[in-house]
């Protein structure tokens, strides 16, 4: 019951999210469209590419699927609302969200195009960026928990949400989460302008359809993911905690999207030098930074 | 719910998922498979035919900062156990954990001095 | 009505009443979800004033998702071989729709044809719809085939490359077999039969390995079996370096020897390779961004020698431009004033008001006639105007790629507007022209992004127009898209003390002869035009442009760059491809 429960919210939750891509793209809000370009996607050919890794041409967009559903499966939208509260829920997000790397190199791997080859390698180097970034903040947030499971964590924030205790690693989860989903600024991989669709490029049909609702839903995923760990999960007066999660996840989302909006595309080496001499310092001011306030405060 | 139920109920999700995704292609096949034209099956490159493979060695640029990732990503790994007994132990573990992230970061600082962290 | 052709649909109905209710609801799911691929491009639909997602279709990047070709004016033969290509690359069902002009010959017919306007698009775009919603899939379906997706097979001699036949056999000369050249229908599948054969073999042996080196079995044995089309390839290259315009690229290796098949360490693959900036041999790949490319002009074909994702060479060649000069035409083919005037402006979609004004201009003078105070206003007004309008449609083509769809969106919504505007909405637009230029300089990455990215060479010449006059302040990218943004405010305040903007029209000459020269600042750079009227008709005329002193630039530009920035300097001259003379 719960899992029905929770995999509806996520397909709306995608669905609301496409809704709101197609208004900024295009000015007009129409929500069935998205449902009628997943039924077109169905409709057209599935083309494979020639000679490809046929493995993992078919694998990519099925791993990213997963990967973000089992990253939602891990997060409460209420105390009671949750697929599988693990004893090591937290790390059990990081643990699934890396194969996002892998499901990308075998996306741009397996079609033996350059285009695609290019924005798969593109992003290990982004990963190797923001990897740290999404690491250390979750750390620092199971501290304050003393624990890694993840409604404890949001109950530990029922006093004060961890976007005020710890901002720093509020903005840095932040901005890896977005590295992580790929969406603009951070959209090397499928880079329009540089790599004509990158590792989305080769993907018609079908499996077009599913690298879509996949890239979807691990944005809705990671926002969840930054509800659960910054913004207090449920908590919040008069409306129900399914109802609070729901708000927050769907805003931080939409932020992203509209960030992506109205910022150009950051060059790879700028990320990776960023987050190396600027972001990883910072993650471990913040573990300090948290270690010290959780003796000294109460 | 104990750890195996949890961890099978997660299985069965992924087998959940992926069966209905393979459904979702056989449907779509029944429909119709895709046509087989030439150059069809060829990787839109902008235009222009190019059949030639790009599998091969791929100069990637980051190796630097990848070798730095290791040794941090190792990191992370003792950090997790230690984030969840820190406020028990107290102070004890803001010294025992602040000591070896000192050194690693002294390793960051170093990597850093010799060009470690650039594009390469 | 509509379209005489079917529309090219997926494949048969094998279940045709069991799924018609499934079929009626997916023909109009192809009708609601509309993507067009825009041949040549982008920037040519915007210069002729097409608002595409106004129509309800969305811009795709790639052939793959698009199912609309929408071919904006008319193509080149080489263009329509890209078109067909590009066409054979799209997911069915896929649509044709020309506007204002002929289809290429490669392609089938065009699902729908329209003029060229806002309105008859929009027409067109609402004729696919129905058309999609009431027949997107047939009974039977034909292959589209076109001559440019098969490449020709030649079996060429290793040692004499002038020995070219077309069957195998032996050579003549020394009796070496001949090998094939230029890998066609057959040799994909030659590659797909080993490739099968070694992926058998790398599942047995991978069971052991991880994942890492399983993925080092599998490519080297697929190196194995390309290098051994590549090496004969690359023999010949070495001797002949005469491609004769196929799409070759692939590896470029020295002839090494591979003993035995077998398991081949990366080191040992590319052992013979020249060496990267930092000491290492890696594969480099020859890409095409080519002719139709997201943020590129329409018709650059733009071929790049990749290192992993930094660039080592760069050329850039032009599928769509304009022959430069006309010597002694023929009396059959010679045009008279008026007609010229048409051809050159309609050969330049993205600048034709410009070169009209250049024509006029060289035609008077040809005739003698005296400067025209009285039109000059109205004149400049219009070359002023196109100025705006072309800087614009630049900035939106940066925003695509950038990945900054704010500024694509607002660059294209602007440029429609000032494209036909007069001079009191051009005063009107002012204030959001010049919040454009705010919001711009205050985008927080923009910067960093720009600066030092296609930093011309210190000795280069023959610069013209934005980019010369940015030349100075650094010559990077970021200077010229400064330099355009004052531009814009330049010609903003030009066109309020000037006249009305008005389309250049020729003063009446009359059949006269004689020889004369203008130029016109063109937004890219100056133009020169000097033509010789015999009785009212043009003998011959010779055309320099700046393009086709720009396009020189880009090897010099793109050497050493990380993918990204070689795409953007390119994009940061603003080449006119149609404006590179031939």
């Amino acid at each position: 019951m719960t899992v029905a429960i929770v995999l509806l919210a996520l397909l709306g939750s995608a669905w609301l999210l496409a809704v709101i891509e197609g208004w900024m793209a295009t000015g007009r809000l129409s929500p069935a469209a998205p449902l009628f370009r997943g039924l077109a996607h169905l409709g057209r050919e599935s083309i494979v590419p020639r000679s490809p890794d046929r493995v993992f041409f078919e694998a990519a967009p099925v791993l990213l699927l997963v990967v973000a559903v089992l990253g939602m499966a891990v997060l409460p939208l209420a105390p009671d609302l949750i697929i599988a509260d693990l004893g090591t829920g937290a790390l059990f997000v990081n643990a699934a969200l890396a194969y996002v790397l892998v499901a990308v190199i075998m996306a741009g791997w397996g079609p033996d195009g350059a285009y695609g080859m290019i924005g798969g390698w593109r992003f290990l180097g982004q990963l190797i960026a923001y990897s740290m970034l999404i690491v250390m903040p979750i750390t620092a947030v199971a501290m304050r928990a003393e624990s890694l499971v993840n409604t404890a964590i949001v109950g530990s924030q029922a006093g004060l949400w961890n976007i005020v205790y710890q901002p720093l690693g509020f903005v840095l989860f932040y901005i890896a989460a977005m590295a992580l989903a790929f969406r603009a600024p951070f959209d090397l991989p499928s880079a329009e302008g540089e790599l004509g669709g990158g590792v989305d490029a080769e993907y018609t049909g079908v499996r077009l359809a599913v690298l879509r609702l996949a890239r979807l839903t691990l944005v809705v995923t990671l926002a969840s993911a930054t509800t659960v760990f910054y913004l207090g999960g449920w908590h919040g007066p008069l409306l129900p905690p399914w109802a609070w999660s729901l708000i927050k996840t769907l805003a931080v989302a939409v932020s992203m999207l509209l960030v992506g909006h109205y910022l150009p595309r950051i060059r790879e080496a700028d990320l990776m030098r960023w987050c190396w001499v600027l972001g990883i310092p910072l993650a471990l001011l913040n573990i300090i930074i948290v270690g010290l306030l959780i003796l000294v405060v109460p | 719910m104990s750890f195996l139920e949890l961890y099978s109920l997660l299985l069965a999700l992924v087998v959940g998922i992926v069966a209905t995704i393979l459904g979702l292609y056989g449907f779509v096949r029944v429909m119709g498979s895709a046509r087989g034209e030439p150059g069809k099956d060829v990787p839109a490159s902008s235009g222009v035919l190019s059949r030639d493979p790009v599998w091969g060695r791929y100069h990637a640029r980051y190796y630097g900062y990848a070798l730095l990732f290791l040794a941090f990503d190792m990191e992370m790994a003792f950090m997790y156990p230690w984030a969840v007994v820190y406020k028990e132990v107290g102070l004890v573990a803001l010294y025992d954990m602040g000591v070896f992230l000192a050194i690693l970061f002294l390793g960051l600082l170093y990597g850093w001095s010799q060009g470690a962290l650039r594009r390469q | 009505m509509t379209s005489d052709h079917p529309i090219n649909t997926t494949g048969s109905r094998q279940r045709q009443t069991r799924f018609a209710a499934l079929q009626k609801w997916v023909s109009r799911a192809f009708a609601r979800d509309l993507s067009c691929l825009i041949v040549p491009g982008q920037d040519v639909a915007l210069a002729h004033g097409l608002n595409v997602s106004a129509t309800g279709m969305r811009v795709g990047a790639s052939p793959r998702d698009a199912n609309v070709l929408l071919i904006v004016g008319g193509l080149s033969e080489k263009m329509g071989e890209v078109a067909a290509v590009l066409y054979a690359q799209m997911p069915r069902p896929r649509t044709i729709i020309v506007l204002g002009g002929t289809t290429p010959s490669s392609l089938p017919g065009a699902d729908v044809s329209a003029g060229l306007s806002q309105e008859a698009l929009a027409d067109a775009v609402g004729r696919l719809k129905r058309a999609l919603a009431e027949g997107a899939f047939a009974t039977s379906a034909e292959d589209f085939d076109a001559s440019v997706l098969h490449v020709k097979i030649e079996y060429v001699c290793p040692m004499h490359p002038e020995v070219v036949e077309d069957e195998p056999g032996s050579c003549p000369k020394c009796g070496m077999d001949l090998v094939a050249r230029e890998a066609g229908e057959s040799a994909p599948d030659h590659d797909h039969e080993h490739h099968h054969d070694e992926h058998q073999h790398d599942h047995e042996h991978q069971h052991h390995g991880h994942e890492h080196e399983h993925e080092h079995e599998h490519c080297h044995d697929h190196e194995d079996q390309s290098h051994h089309d590549h090496k004969h390839h690359s023999e010949h290259e070495h001797s002949g370096h005469d491609h004769s315009g196929h799409e070759h690229g692939g590896h470029d290796h020295g002839g090494h020897d591979h003993g035995a098949s077998g398991f081949m360490s990366m080191i040992e693959v590319t052992k013979d390779l020249p060496r990267s900036a930092d000491g290492l041999q890696m594969d480099w790949l020859e890409v095409p961004f080519g002719p139709v490319f997201p943020g590129l002009p329409g018709g650059l074909k733009l071929t790049l020698t990749l290192d992993g994702d930094g660039v080592t060479e760069g050329q850039a060649t032009s599928l769509v431009g304009v022959t430069s000069e006309g010597e002694n035409i023929e009396e059959s083919e010679e045009m008279d004033a008026e007609t010229f005037i048409g051809y050159l402006s309609a050969a330049i979609p993205l600048a034709p008001v410009s070169y009209r004004l250049l024509v006029c201009l060289a035609i008077e003078q040809a005739a003698g006639l005296e400067d025209d105070s009285a039109n000059a206003g109205a004149r400049t007004g219009a070359l002023e105007r196109e100025r705006i309008a072309s800087h614009l449609g630049w900035l939106a083509q940066l925003g695509r790629q950038l990945g900054f769809a704010w500024l694509t969106q607002r660059a294209a919504t602007l440029q429609l507007q000032v494209r036909e505007a007069n001079r009191d909405s051009l005063a009107a637009l002012e204030p959001a022209l010049h919040k454009l230029t705010i919001r711009l300089g205050r985008t927080p990455l923009l910067k960093s992004r720009l600066k030092g990215v296609g930093l011309l060479p210190t000795d280069s010449f023959g610069l013209r127009g934005p980019v010369a006059r940015a030349a100075d302040e650094g010559g990077d990218a970021w200077a010229r898209l400064w330099q355009r943004l004052a531009e814009i405010s330049a010609s903003l305040d030009l066109i309020k003390s000037g006249g009305e903007p008005e389309l250049p029209v020729l003063r009446d000459v009359g059949d006269v002869s004689g020889t004369g020269e203008a130029t016109v600042d063109t937004p890219r750079g100056e133009a020169r035009l000097s033509l010789k009227l015999e009785r009212g008709h043009v003998k011959s005329y010779e055309l320099d442009t700046a393009c086709s002193q720009h396009i020189g630039l880009v090897p010099k530009l793109v050497e050493g760059q990380e993918l990204g920035d070689a795409l953007l300097a390119v994009g940061s001259l603003d080449l006119s491809p149609w404006e590179v003379t031939s």
